[in-house]
């Protein structure tokens, strides 16, 4: 499943992008040297094969008294790890669902208010998915960095 | 236990937000580039009114519209979750010394069997090596790095992030 990797064009858009998504093609296009056009047509491209997603993100420390928490996920036989992962995408919660070897079957990453906060959503959305066999969580005190440029863009 | 995230620098003040503006922060999350004209169909205002809120959500460091650049487009194979374990030094100090590197795109200081937390990743075998005997090993303070290899991540799209600049 190897893409395609970005140009040096596609790469100094997305280095302008990556900083203010919204600014306007017309001056991305004056500032490189090239056209409103071609800015626009590469910029379409990128998004319709999936190497960039343009969103918006939202400033954690907005959200006092909120932690981070990894919840680290063991499957009770490993030919059920792929369906486990598939349904806990669909909880709106998690901000990162992956399929790992070593440590767990699967790692998911959420924010929580709290410990009590913690166990109640491990509780209500992971522990009645079938197929799961139980789940250590780790508590985040500090969240340091998290680089929004990189991510896995699946959808 | 206190809990707290890393500080922002510049002018993050904490603003109010009404249902207007987390209409306008849901639908630029689905789609960052819609534009202003759209928008402000979509939430029966005006123009002038939609470009005044997303520039009040921006300013306050509130809201921010990126591109978020897929990791295999950028050309890393590998990604891996770290458990990193500390001694004769702060958590906060080695996960600072962390956060410099590019390629650990992700750091929090946690409680548990580990003390930090990190998210990396690599170009290739090769280049996790080079990293870890390179860089990671040079850090002061790491005792322990015990690593999980992610085979398939099916979604990464975190909402919470920190600010930095």
């Amino acid at each position: 499943m190897t893409r395609q990797r970005l140009d040096d064009v596609d790469k100094a858009i997305v280095e302008r992008l990556s900083r203010d998504a919204r600014t306007a093609n017309r001056k991305i296009a004056h500032d490189l040297g090239v056209t409103e056009g071609t800015v626009r047509a590469r910029i379409k491209r990128m998004q319709e094969e999936k190497l960039i997603r343009i969103t918006a993100v939202t400033n954690i420390d907005r959200f006092r008294d909120a932690a981070l928490a990894y919840i680290w996920i063991e499957v009770e036989r490993s030919h059920q790890t792929q369906a486990v992962a598939e349904a806990l995408t669909e909880v709106p919660e998690l901000g990162f669902v992956g399929v790992m070897l070593g440590r767990s079957d699967i790692l998911a990453i959420t924010m929580v208010r709290s410990t009590e906060h913690l166990a109640e959503f491990v509780h209500n959305n992971i522990s009645g998915v079938e197929g799961v066999r139980r789940t250590q969580s780790t508590l985040g005190v500090n969240f340091i960095k998290h680089d929004y440029r990189m991510a896995r863009i699946v959808s | 236990m206190n809990i707290q995230s890393a500080k922002t620098t510049g002018n993050s003040d904490l603003i109010t937000l009404d249902d207007i503006d987390h209409a306008i922060i849901d639908l630029l999350r689905a789609d960052g580039r819609l534009p202003y004209r759209a928008l402000a169909r979509e939430l029966e205002l005006t123009e002038a009114t939609v470009r005044s809120r997303v520039k009040r959500l921006e300013e306050s460091g509130t809201m921010r519209v990126v591109a978020v650049t897929d990791i295999e487009a950028a050309g890393y194979q590998m990604l891996l979750a770290i458990g990193v374990q500390i001694e004769d030094r702060s958590p906060s100090e080695v996960a600072k010394d962390l956060a410099k590197i590019p390629e650990i795109f992700s750091v929090n200081v946690v409680v548990g069997t580990h003390d930090v937390e990190i998210l990396v990743v690599a170009e290739d075998l090769d280049a996790l090596n080079a990293l870890q005997a390179k860089v990671l090993s040079t850090v002061p303070g790491i005792r322990r790095l015990t690593a999980s290899l992610a085979l398939d991540v099916l979604k990464n799209q975190p909402d919470w992030v920190p600010f930095h600049d």
